[in-house]
């Protein structure tokens, strides 16, 4: 337990020791953010609320998603794949530690630095240029807490999965390309899912995707209370148990292969 | 004959900022302008002659990569002047490079994915290479270097000491009167290393390629330079004979010597014994002082030889020396 | 000159020749940028279908800007690859840039022959299609004018854009870290401008009229092809200026080259 700790703990020390970087990063999402919120309140064309969003609620998401995107890895990442294809796995598989374990100390270091150094910031500079939306109640910061969490989760062995396709394939980047896309689309970066029409919606609740980072935009905005927040939140919940045994297995059976063809 | 390569003067300063840390580091960085100078190549002169071999030793750091930037025309200098078969290379650039090639050890000049033969190709266009002459160069390379084994083959998956041989063959394609070679054996095992140096004399020998070669491997000077240059923070130490080097910082002597007997006592006026070994002694002497001669009269005289070996002083030892600042009293 | 171009386009062939390698890779990138546009383009369609218009244009017309900025992007991306701020600028920490200035072939165009990301041909293709739907949907009408400008528009955006790749790989001659800023104008840049300049708010869009003149990259354009009214007022010379803008930019990044090579060569590595 001890160990996972460390490894949390020196993964989020690396993120802050990227200054520059995290500066550029601000900006560039700021920037973005501007363009979006321009984008989505021009379509609005004074519409006062739209599906349940106002304004306001817009710009805010606009926020939220760009805040997001370190902490969730929306993009994707493709760390664990290449560490498969340049060997360094094997001496990965030898330590006390599992894999899977291993990597999720590791990324909840990243995630909880990106967490404060993008995310909060980026909603702080909102919160000062803008009139955004808050939480309104200590139940939804509460409920905002865990779906936050939730969605790490349901990120994360995601892009675990998707990550070892690289014990079957070279090309694994470029699947992962594929995969990260989707995600863009389904999750409800590009644009709230609400906006979609209705079959699209359909589509996409069979997939993890929407409770990555839809289902906390909704919370934060409150636009799902009650008895569908509860619902939400369990939703969340068997997607990242669903997802984490599909990891366990797949990667026995990528290690069992790794073992066989001897890496 | 005019030399090939005059250098006079030769200076190369670089300014360092000061890189603080912390916070706001990146502001500070930006606004104060806290540096220090540094003489990469200090006031350096030397000129080298059409067919020389010369070998360019120095410990890291030392100024022997910002000289070779600077003669191949990739730095400009901060002072002094340079002129490197008639032009002023980092002036020239274009005209310049036609008339030198240039191998650095660690990078390829190839590109990876193609085979070798391509590369070759392409590099024939870049550098207007006639027909006949790439034909015959090749036909030439092929055989001292053996590069049909792989000639076909993609970059990537040559050994090192394979692109290596393609990196010379693409460095002398264009038949340059001067080559370049940084670091040419590094990595290499002996056998690679040796073919490699027989194919640089082997240009030296036909073409009269004029070869400047930086290593930190002394057999490749001891096979190859007839002269060498040593630099340390910038300055030109020495330049002159690898036999001058030796006579006038090499290190001691040695006289392994096999007795008849085991003697008590060896000692021997003007020498040290470094080993003893039963009947075999080894000593140690300065043989600026003493020669060779006089030194087996002076041990004959006292006791009986059986058999005697003369070992010269090891050059690693000798550069490790001057390095180290110990054999420095007049250095030219 | 003839050998320049002569070895430009030999340094295309070979780059060409080794991505085509991996043939199986090939594929599957080409489709996967492929795909990334049509989620993007698709997002915004379907969002259409609730909200019909935006600043008062189409989703045709949208799709004009869309579509045209992405084939101008791709075909940018594709050809200046090697002036990738990214690429670029791990060249220069590895050293691997020096061995253009060996070569007899002036570095500029060594440098464009260094790369050719063939798999961005996906956005061209992709933005080709965009464009031709919405050419079909938005009821542009077609006169002899329009079609010789149009290449115009497209040389004037990879000219402005190329030339802000150019400037960020020049930057990195100093600092390898400033290549995540050139980010901002140039992928900033191209979203900005495949939305109606209109919807923005007018400090936003001064600076990239005034300052950045992108506004006349594709707005102005797409103003005179589709016969829309200008919400501006600006002189009618403005519809035409998008080879021009791009060309001030190109200029301004082949001069800022050369005094950052003049710089590579003054202080090394």
């Amino acid at each position: 337990m001890k160990v996972f700790w460390e490894i949390t703990k020196l993964s989020f020390q690396r993120q802050l020791s990227y200054r520059a970087a995290t500066v550029a990063g601000l900006i560039t999402n700021i920037f973005f953010g501007l363009l979006r919120a321009s984008v989505l309140v021009a379509l609005y064309n004074n519409r006062e609320v739209v599906e349940g969003l106002s304004v306001q609620d817009i710009i805010t998401y606009t926020g939220l998603t760009q805040a997001v995107i370190v902490y969730l890895s929306i993009f994707g990442s493709y760390d664990l794949m290449r560490s498969i294809h340049q060997g360094e796995i094997a001496g990965d598989l030898l330590k006390p530690l599992s894999l899977f374990t291993f990597w999720l100390a590791q990324d909840f270091g990243r995630a909880i630095a990106g967490f404060l150094l993008r995310g909060l910031s980026i909603m702080t500079i909102y919160a000062l240029v803008f009139d955004i939306t808050y939480p309104t109640s200590l139940a939804q910061w509460l409920a905002l807490i865990v779906t936050l969490v939730l969605s790490w989760l349901i990120s994360f062995a995601y892009r675990f999965l998707v990550n070892l396709s690289a014990f079957w394939s070279p090309d694994a980047r470029g699947i992962g390309r594929f995969a990260f896309i989707i995600v863009m689309f389904f999750s409800g970066f590009l644009m709230p899912l609400r906006f979609f029409p209705d079959w699209v919606q359909t589509l996409a609740y069979f997939t993890p995707f929407p409770h990555m980072l839809n289902t906390v935009v909704e919370i934060y905005l409150g636009a799902v209370t009650g008895m569908e927040l509860v619902k939400a939140l369990l939703a969340q919940v068997a997607w990242a148990v669903a997802l984490v045994i599909v990891c366990q297995l797949t990667l026995r059976l990528g290690t069992k292969r790794l073992v066989i063809l001897g890496g | 004959m005019k030399p090939i390569i005059t250098v006079e003067n030769l200076s190369k300063t670089f300014q360092v900022r000061k890189h603080h840390q912390g916070t706001l580091s990146v502001l500070r960085n930006f606004f104060t302008r806290d540096s220090r100078v540094i003489h990469a190549v200090d006031n350096v002169s030397f000129s080298v002659n059409k067919g020389e071999v010369v070998g360019y030793l120095g410990p890291n750091g030392a100024g022997k990569s910002t000289t070779i930037k600077m003669l191949t025309g990739l730095l400009v200098p901060s002072g002094g002047t340079l002129n490197v078969n008639g032009f002023v290379p980092w002036k020239e650039r274009q005209r310049y490079v036609s008339s030198i090639g240039a191998v650095f050890g660690q990078r390829t000049t190839l590109w990876w994915d193609l085979p070798v033969i391509e590369s070759l190709h392409l590099l024939q266009y870049i550098y207007k290479v006639p027909e006949a002459t790439f034909k015959q160069n090749l036909k030439e390379f092929e055989r001292v270097l053996e590069l049909n084994e792989f000639i076909t083959s993609p970059v990537r998956s040559l050994s090192l000491g394979q692109r290596m041989r393609a990196d010379l063959c693409a460095a002398l394609l264009h038949t340059p009167a001067l080559l370049f070679l940084d670091e040419p054996t590094i990595g290499l095992d002996v056998i690679a290393k040796e073919r490699i140096r027989q194919f640089i004399k082997h240009v030296n020998d036909v073409r009269e390629t004029t070869v400047l070669l930086t290593t930190h491997d002394l057999s490749d000077v001891q096979k190859l330079c007839g002269r060498i240059l040593i630099i340390d923070q910038g300055k030109l130490l020495f330049d002159g004979a690898l036999d001058t080097l030796q006579n006038r910082f090499g290190g001691k002597w040695q006289l392994v010597v096999d007795f008849a007997e085991s003697y008590p006592n060896v000692e021997v006026i003007g020498a040290e014994v470094v080993r003893l070994e039963g009947i075999r002694v080894t000593y140690a002497f300065d043989r600026s002082k003493l020669s060779v001669s006089d030194l087996i009269s002076r041990i004959s005289a006292l006791y009986n030889i059986r058999d005697i070996s003369v070992q010269e002083p090891e050059i690693e030892t000798t550069i490790r020396n001057i390095y180290e600042g110990k054999l420095l009293e007049s250095p030219l | 000159m003839q050998h320049i171009l002569g070895s430009y386009f030999r340094l295309l062939g070979a780059q060409v020749r080794s991505q085509l390698q991996y043939r199986a890779s090939f594929i599957l990138d080409v489709f996967s940028t492929a795909f990334f546009t049509i989620t993007e383009f698709g997002a915004l369609a379907l969002v259409f279908t609730r909200f019909e218009t935006i600043g008062g244009w189409t989703l045709a017309e949208v799709a004009f800007l869309y579509g045209l900025v992405e084939l101008s992007f791709g075909l940018m991306d594709m050809f200046f690859a090697g002036f990738d701020p990214t690429f670029f600028g791990e060249n220069i920490r590895k050293g691997s840039f020096d061995q253009l200035l060996l070569r007899p072939v002036p570095v500029i165009w060594q440098v464009l022959g260094s790369d050719l990301t063939l798999r961005r041909i996906g956005y061209v293709f992709l933005g080709l299609t965009i464009f031709v739907f919405a050419v079909h949907f938005s009821g542009l009408e077609w006169t002899l004018a329009k079609v010789v400008y149009l290449p115009f528009v497209i040389v004037g955006m990879v000219l402005f854009f190329g030339g802000l790749f150019m400037i960020g790989s020049s930057f990195t001659f100093w600092t390898v870290e400033s290549v995540e800023a050139m980010n901002i104008l140039t992928f900033g840049g191209s979203f900005l401008i495949s939305y109606p300049m209109s919807i923005y708010q007018d400090w936003l869009r001064r600076i990239f009229t005034f300052v950045v003149p992108a506004i006349f990259l594709n707005y102005y354009p797409a103003l005179y092809f589709l016969d829309k009214p200008d919400p501006f007022d600006f002189p009618f010379i403005a519809h035409f200026l998008a080879p021009v803008a791009g060309g001030i930019v190109f200029a301004l990044a082949l001069a800022f080259w050369k005094f950052g090579l003049g710089h590579y060569q003054s202080t090394g590595n």
